[in-house]
């Protein structure tokens, strides 16, 4: 009769679980997180309470580090905020990472044409002209390098995910060719010679002048999601393509337009880390971020206020792994692993919020059927 | 209800559990973690106190000592340079951090160094010192070393230092036993002179890659002379795929023996499998490849570190730039493997080291090679004005290129030129 095994388990929506309980259910997975990131740091032979203590010591424990932190956030910050829409939309960018890239590659053209030359820019101060100019075309780059997958999304309805991550590669192996190719410094050094005085970000408080930027776009991308018309038909879209279209939506002209402004806000961030950390193009600017941010948006239930607490909790957990390695000899590629479970715990904690498991009987069988 | 319950009570076991297994293990660790602990607390005395000798180093490495070959030999040297330190009753507790390219992460790691108490902090990589040097100057006491660069030569900072050991000396030499081999097949009949080619491994078309590949290639002439030489540049300091890729495209032009500028063992691999010969750098390959690796040279940095690390224990100061080669025994050659070098190699490398210590033997005498059918006369090393262009002093005098010549000129190699006898395969990087 019944010839199909039953699963011992089975996945029942919730149907609304209490705000307290569902506090207690990510608390409890942080803690198994940090429980299972102890096991790690026994079998390295480190004592985890010194090195979680290591951690927070290292991130919060002096003004410089507090900087760093905030520092490793912007971008963070920044690259969650521009992948919001898409996702909110179910449009699955991942190609940050490359539209980064791709507007770094914008903000470097400016930086090393116009740095230090024709007069106008060869002061020792920052150029505001020239930082404007950067700041347009690594937008402008990376709303282009968004376009592509967008258009063809659009208009032959290709799969978003692929062609937005093979875009990534595209961008850095552009980098590793500017690098060795026009913009090589010493000959054969694949080295792109550091930004002129005038195309740095100057800094306030110590860090670089982005964090005031991507604080802003956290309003502006709030309000925009929640409270304009673009913001409402993007909502629509990501619920269904179908109601949008009944309700007489440009489908094709919401993703290319969202993509649009993604593209441009992952190209600013690239523009501030050249400018504002690394001084420099090279192939591994964007360092990942834009796949972390996606993590960020997905903890955050793309709620641009709660990304800044978590690009604020990774950073923190990014800046005390590299403390670990100098006072405990821990490598950071272990503190990597550490923070993929912390993160993977929390993810999984969003999960059980909105699912439970049941033990399956054999008398829910006859549920099951009907 | 009841269900939730008991998910919570497992959840409390678990963790109790965990808690439990990690009060044990923390105990059973206790001999290793106090090893740590106790290099950490006198040290961070130390970075107050200079005269109690405790020092802690920071090393910021491009890759990792899994690459056997550029870092780890950089490590190998913390190692015996800590046991040198230790016996003239200095502590060394080195702060080592891997795997940073250039940028931002360059300049984090350099911070958090300086922060952390370190007194000299070492770069090993070209590509990491404009970083460094961001950094530099916000930490005036605190000593920072780009390997293999130049920013010493032209920032306005006194806590900055260069160093670049002389490996052109043991590329020579290495050069030297490679067209011994060469030689020796010619004289069996093995080969034709005309088929004396040497394939080179590149990274880039970087001048300490050209002036490695052209003194290899100047070594094997001076006893094989109807030997010529192809370049392949693989556009990477570390990757093994394209290492043996470029190996296997030199070998099928022909190519009967294999040396390399790249991290990785893959060239002595695909020489070995392939039925040619070949030499290393950084680290003894013989291990890879015991039938085709004859030889490798490495830069030993023990006593850089030890030099440079004593200074600034006693509080003094050390050398803005630093080039010492075989004479020092500073540049190094690894185990010769006997069973396949040509007769009298070992005696041939004694007689070679000797007369380049003494300072007999020309590396790059410019009598003996030419660019375009003619000598070179006149060669300008160093670019002041960071255009990338060489504009002042001058590296040819008394018949000899000077290479990496400290003080006179940098330690950062400058040899550029593309001499007759050497084709480049590809141009790309």
């Amino acid at each position: 009769m019944r010839e199909r095994k039953q699963p011992l388990f089975h996945l029942v929506k919730r149907s609304e679980l209490p705000a307290k309980y569902a506090w207690m259910i990510r608390l409890l997975s942080l803690l198994a997180a940090m429980l299972v990131g102890a096991l790690i740091f026994l079998l390295l032979g480190s004592n985890p309470v010194k090195a979680y203590g290591e951690i927070l010591s290292g991130a919060l424990g002096r003004e410089s580090a507090r900087q760093r932190v905030v520092n490793i956030a912007v971008p963070l910050l920044g690259v969650a905020l521009a992948i919001a829409p898409c996702f909110k939309m179910k449009f699955w960018n991942i190609g940050a990472e490359g539209q980064i890239t791709v507007g770094a590659i914008g903000a470097t053209f400016f930086a090393l044409t116009f740095g230090g030359k024709y007069g106008l820019f060869a002061g020792k101060e920052p150029s505001l002209l020239l930082l404007l100019m950067m700041a347009l075309g690594s937008m402008l780059c990376g709303a282009f390098w968004a376009l592509i997958p967008a258009f063809f999304r659009a208009k032959w309805g290709t799969n978003e995910t692929l062609f937005t991550l093979m875009m990534n590669y595209i961008a850095i192996g552009i980098v590793k060719w500017l690098q060795g190719g026009p913009w090589e410094g010493k000959p054969g050094s694949q080295i792109i010679p550091n930004f002129h005085a005038s195309a740095l970000l100057p800094k306030v408080f110590g860090v670089h002048i982005g964090w005031i930027v991507v604080l802003v776009l956290t309003v502006l991308i709030f309000v925009y999601m929640r409270y304009t018309k673009h913001g409402y038909e993007i909502a629509v879209l990501g619920e269904s393509t179908n109601t949008a279209r009944y309700a007489g939506m440009n489908v094709a002209w919401i993703t290319v337009r969202t993509m649009l402004l993604s593209g441009a806000i992952s190209g600013l961030v690239g523009f501030m880390i050249v400018s504002g950390a690394n001084r420099t193009l090279y192939y591994g600017v964007a360092g990942g971020v834009g796949f972390t941010a996606i993590t960020v948006a997905w903890l955050a239930q793309l709620n641009p206020f709660a990304m800044i607490v978590i690009s604020l909790l990774l950073a923190v957990l990014s800046k005390g792994a590299g403390n670990l390695e100098t006072v405990m000899g821990i490598p950071t590629s272990i503190s990597d692993i550490i923070t993929g479970i912390i993160l993977m715990f929390m993810l999984a904690s969003e999960f059980f919020i909105r699912y439970r498991l049941v033990r399956s009987h054999k008398e829910s069988k006859e549920a099951k059927k009907a | 209800m009841q269900k939730r319950l008991l998910a919570l009570l497992l959840a409390m076991a678990m963790i109790l559990a965990l808690a439990a297994c990690s009060d044990n293990a923390a105990d059973t660790e206790k001999p290793a973690d106090t090893g740590s602990t106790g290099a950490t607390e006198p040290a961070d005395t130390g970075s107050e106190a200079p005269e109690a000798k405790n020092v802690k180093v920071g090393l910021v490495c491009i890759g990792d000592e899994n690459d056997k070959g550029y870092t780890y030999n950089f490590i190998r040297a913390t190692e015996t340079a800590k046991e040198e330190l230790a016996k003239n009753g200095i502590n060394v507790e080195w702060v080592i951090k891997y795997n940073l390219i250039e940028g931002d992460p360059v300049a984090v790691a350099n911070e958090e160094l300086a922060e952390d108490g370190c007194a000299v902090i070492f770069n090993n990589s070209y590509g990491q010192e404009p970083a460094m040097l961001t950094v530099a100057a916000d930490f005036p006491e605190v000593q920072f070393v780009g390997l293999t660069n130049e920013g010493s030569w032209k920032d306005d900072l006194d806590n900055t230092h260069n160093a670049f050991n002389r490996i052109h000396e043991g590329r020579y030499v290495a050069g030297v036993v490679a067209g011994m081999k060469l030689q020796e097949m010619i004289d069996n009949g093995e080969i034709k002179p005309e088929e004396a080619i040497i394939g080179y491994v590149g990274a880039y078309s970087f001048a300490e890659v050209i002036s490695g590949y052209t003194a290899y290639y100047l070594g094997a002439r001076s006893v094989c002379p109807s030997v010529t030489m192809k370049v392949q540049f693989v556009g990477s300091w570390s990757d093994a795929t394209l290492e043996a890729n470029a190996a296997q495209a030199l070998i099928d032009q022909g190519c009967v023996l294999i040396s390399q500028h790249s991290d990785n063992t893959t060239p002595a691999t695909t020489a070995e499998k392939n039925g040619v010969f070949h030499t290393g750098y950084n680290a003894d390959m013989i291990d890879a490849a015991p039938k085709a690796s004859i030889i490798s040279t490495r830069i030993d940095w023990t006593k850089y570190f030890v030099y440079a690390i004593t200074a600034v224990a006693e509080g003094k100061n050390f050398d803005a730039d630093y080039s010492h080669g075989m004479a020092e025994g500073e540049v190094v050659m690894t185990d010769l493997n006997e069973e396949i070098a040509a007769a009298g190699t070992a005696e041939k490398i004694k007689e070679v080291m000797d007369q380049i210590s003494k300072g007999e033997l020309k590396v790059f005498d410019t009598s003996k090679f030419t660019v375009n059918g003619e000598a070179v006369t006149s060669y300008t090393a160093i670019d002041m004005t960071g255009d990338f262009v060489p504009d002042e002093g001058e590296a040819i005098w008394d018949g000899e290129f000077h290479e990496s010549a400290v003080p006179d000129l940098m330690s950062a190699p400058y040899f550029a030129l593309r001499i007759d006898g050497i084709t480049l395969l590809n141009e790309a990087f």
